[in-house]
């Protein structure tokens, strides 16, 4: 044997010295605790707990989403019996829309099962002259940007191993785009922190907003921003902004016209 | 001895997984692996939630349970030579990595029977893909009312 072994019932106090130990060099960052504990009881809890009132907001920062994912993507919970849980406490639209995002996990694997590693490159040209850089910039690695709102992404990103799924789209398309770096630097920071990182939903949901798995970049404005964090940074933000200018005149600039 | 043993992945930290599910009293192992993760980024708090599923696993089954860390291809031949197993059980992921160990244990222990198990599945699609919109539109009835396949179907 060349392995270690490890004790199957580490309490939660010993957990972070003696798994650190036996993972020493294999690992990033301070070895603590997640923000959200693992396992099928807390996730089961947490399933028990989603009545997905106010689900209709849910692009908003504030909005109420299930936060189910971590617990999905490591088969904590299975998307059928989140569906079912769906569909006899949730109503209407709200809980169509629920169940929709259920077959975006669903269709993301199945890409995989169809792809296989080809997922991990373009799957498709990009719909713009692109011109990506290969490297994360020291300035995003640390949290650094100088940008409030970005910086608060990758604050959540880094210390609560997930985002809301809004702050996941204008990061990405703030590193893709406005950064020029491949997605591929954005999927590798999301695997490192995301208690819900994986290959499927990780590197299509990056090559969604890149274009080179969908017909067009996704991308967003200031008002955007603004708009669904509830003023959460920019009306006290002193930064350059980016980000502040019509659809019109950033697509020019990003894209050099009609993407 | 019981002739079989389950292998845990990441993507099945529960005792609803397929294999686990089909033996409960089989031992049953999770490998942390050691290659993989001195090449690829990942932070601590991500292997603590995993863990914590394993851990979970562990006290929620009357099979043994353990916990390693090391090459997974190689901790799985051991692991079946221990406990004198002639069948490996694992619930398939759709992954490159699990492919590669498969046939990797498969070459190093041709004497052990690898059994795939189907991960449970949403919906009955079988069909090509390519964009959300188009699988939405053959999966929505079954989506929103509840009616897909029996779990296992393909």
């Amino acid at each position: 044997m060349t392995g270690t072994p490890l004790p199957a019932d580490l309490p939660d106090d010993r957990l972070p010295d003696v798994l650190g130990k036996a993972l020493a060099g294999l690992y990033t960052g301070p070895a603590r605790l997640p923000a959200r504990p693992g396992g099928r009881t807390e996730a089961l809890a947490a399933l028990h707990a989603w009545t997905g009132a106010g689900y209709a907001n849910r692009n908003f920062l504030h909005g109420n989403v299930s936060r189910l994912s971590m617990y999905l993507r490591h088969g904590m919970l299975g998307l059928r019996e989140v569906a079912a849980h769906a569909r006899s406490v949730m109503r209407g639209r709200e809980r169509d829309e629920f169940l929709r995002q259920l077959a975006w996990a669903e269709f993301y694997r199945l890409v995989l099962r169809q792809e296989g590693a080809r997922v991990l490159g373009n799957l498709e040209d990009p719909k713009y002259p692109a011109r990506w850089t290969p490297d994360l910039p020291d300035d995003v690695r640390t949290g650094a940007t100088g940008l409030p709102c970005v910086d608060a992404w990758l604050r959540h990103l880094m210390r609560d191993g997930w985002m809301h799924n809004h702050e996941r789209l204008w990061f990405a398309a703030y590193l893709v785009h406005w950064r020029g770096v491949h997605w591929r630097a954005g999927y590798a920071l999301f695997r490192e922190h995301l208690l819900d990182g994986d290959i499927a939903n990780n590197a299509l949901s990056w090559q969604w907003v890149a274009s080179t798995f969908s017909n067009k970049p996704y991308f967003m404005n200031r008002d955007n921003i603004d708009r669904y964090s509830s003023g959460r940074w920019c009306g006290t933000c002193t930064a350059e902004c980016p980000f502040r200018a019509p659809y019109e005149t950033l697509e020019g600039q990003l894209f050099g016209g009609r993407a | 001895m019981t002739g079989r043993v389950v292998w845990m992945h990441g993507d099945g930290l529960s005792v609803t997984d397929p294999a686990l599910h089909a033996h409960p009293d089989a031992p049953a192992v999770f490998v942390f692996d050691r290659p993989f993760l001195r090449g690829t980024p990942v932070a601590f708090p991500r292997l603590a939630f995993m863990y914590q599923g394993v851990r979970d696993v562990a006290a929620h089954r009357p099979g043994l349970t353990e916990v390693r860390v090391g090459g997974v291809a190689e901790e799985l031949a051991a692991f079946a030579a221990r406990h004198a197993a002639t069948e490996l059980h694992v619930t398939r992921n759709f992954t490159p990595d699990f492919a590669r160990i498969v046939d990797d244990l498969r070459a190093a222990c041709p004497e052990v029977r690898v059994v795939i198990h189907e991960p449970e599945r949403l919906t009955g699609y079988a069909g090509p893909l390519r964009r959300f919109f188009g699988f939405w539109k053959k999966v929505e009835r079954e989506v929103l009312h509840g009616d897909a396949p029996a779990r296992g179907h393909r």
